[in-house]
């Protein structure tokens, strides 16, 4: 039989529904749903996707909202916005691709965060990332940030601040000095504040969810607020 | 611009919007609605109305065709669903089952 015509969603194409079958899949333009492919699915630049994409490799240099799971391989390249888990055997983010979500090479590995990230933050690309340790309670388990329509994405998790972030992950570079890549992703996590040395309130609002760190000539007595 | 193809093993269940050509060699269920041509090849199903320029059909197609120009149904196509177009062929060997409204 001959083999299965790549198929290509054209710039100005707009999908809604579920696109499944064999064959490469390259998406240029916009589509919401679903896709599962069994062969190569190449998001372009123009492309905004809102789905679970499945495939067995992944290349993204668009906008993506939704999971990315490969048998083999997800690249992201510079250019490219996620939002989103990403989950392959191998995954490579490029500088200038911008993730945000859980992301997970090994299938074991539960997905714990743990506080020594700085040791995990040189590991190279195909490593397991698991970035800063989850602040226990006051933040929702699988909280993503809302509506964000892919295009304005930009990786500017808008109104920042209290609002819990899923770490960014950090790969090949070390965690203490922040990437230009993530910087704005870190800056604007109350989390990362810990390991910045609490320089804290630099948000104007509610104090993080997290037991801040103490300040020198922090005193035992909690300054009554008018 | 580029064209949108769905090509042969790919499924696309919903609905498809695009200002460019469609090549439809795989299968399409759901709606289908582009502005320029759109061409169903042989093999292609499309289980949806089809609204578009010209329409050029050598699958088959299960659903009404809406054309702002000229459909022609080919050798081999299959089509079952009303057909409403100013221009319209049909040639020797197409099966056809529907209504035919060339806006007279």
């Amino acid at each position: 039989m001959a083999a299965s015509t790549s198929t290509v969603i054209g710039q100005s194409a707009f999908v809604r529904g579920r696109v499944s079958g064999e064959g490469d899949l390259e998406i240029a333009g916009r589509v919401e749903g679903d896709i599962a492919c069994s062969g190569e699915v190449l998001i372009d630049t123009s492309a905004l996707v809102a789905a679970n994409v499945s495939g067995s490799r992944i290349v993204v240099r668009g906008a993506v909202k939704g999971d990315l799971v490969a048998e083999d391989a997800v690249v992201i390249e510079a250019g490219a916005r996620v939002v989103g888990d990403l989950r392959a055997p191998r995954i490579t983010i490029i500088q200038g691709g911008l993730v945000r979500g859980h992301v997970q090479t090994a299938g074991g590995g539960a997905a714990r965060p743990r506080a020594s990230s700085a040791a995990h933050a040189t590991r190279t690309s195909a490593s397991e990332t698991k970035a800063r340790p989850a602040p226990l309670a006051a933040r929702p388990a699988a909280q993503r940030t809302p509506d964000v329509r892919p295009a304005p994405v930009a990786a500017r998790p808008a109104p920042a601040a209290s609002r819990p972030v899923r770490p960014a992950p950090e790969i090949a570079k070390a965690a203490p000095a922040p990437a230009s890549r993530t910087n704005h992703v870190q800056k604007s996590d109350p989390r990362n504040e810990r390991s910045n040395g609490g320089s804290a309130a630099r948000h104007a609002g509610p104090p993080p969810p997290v037991v801040p760190v103490l300040k020198k000539g922090t005193k035992a007595v909690q300054k009554k607020r008018a | 611009m580029a064209s949108t193809v769905i090509g042969a093993g790919i499924t696309i269940e919903g609905e498809l919007t695009t200002d460019d050509d469609v090549v439809v060699l795989g299968t399409l269920r759901g709606r289908l609605v582009a502005k320029d041509a759109v061409t169903v090849e042989q093999g292609g199903a499309v289980e949806a109305d089809i609204s578009g320029g010209p329409v050029a059909v050598a699958g088959s197609v299960t659903g009404n065709i809406i054309s702002s120009d000229r459909v022609d149904l080919q050798n081999g196509a299959k089509v079952i669903g009303n057909v409403k177009a100013t221009r319209i062929t049909i040639a020797d060997g197409a099966q056809f089952k529907g209504n035919v409204d060339m806006d007279v």
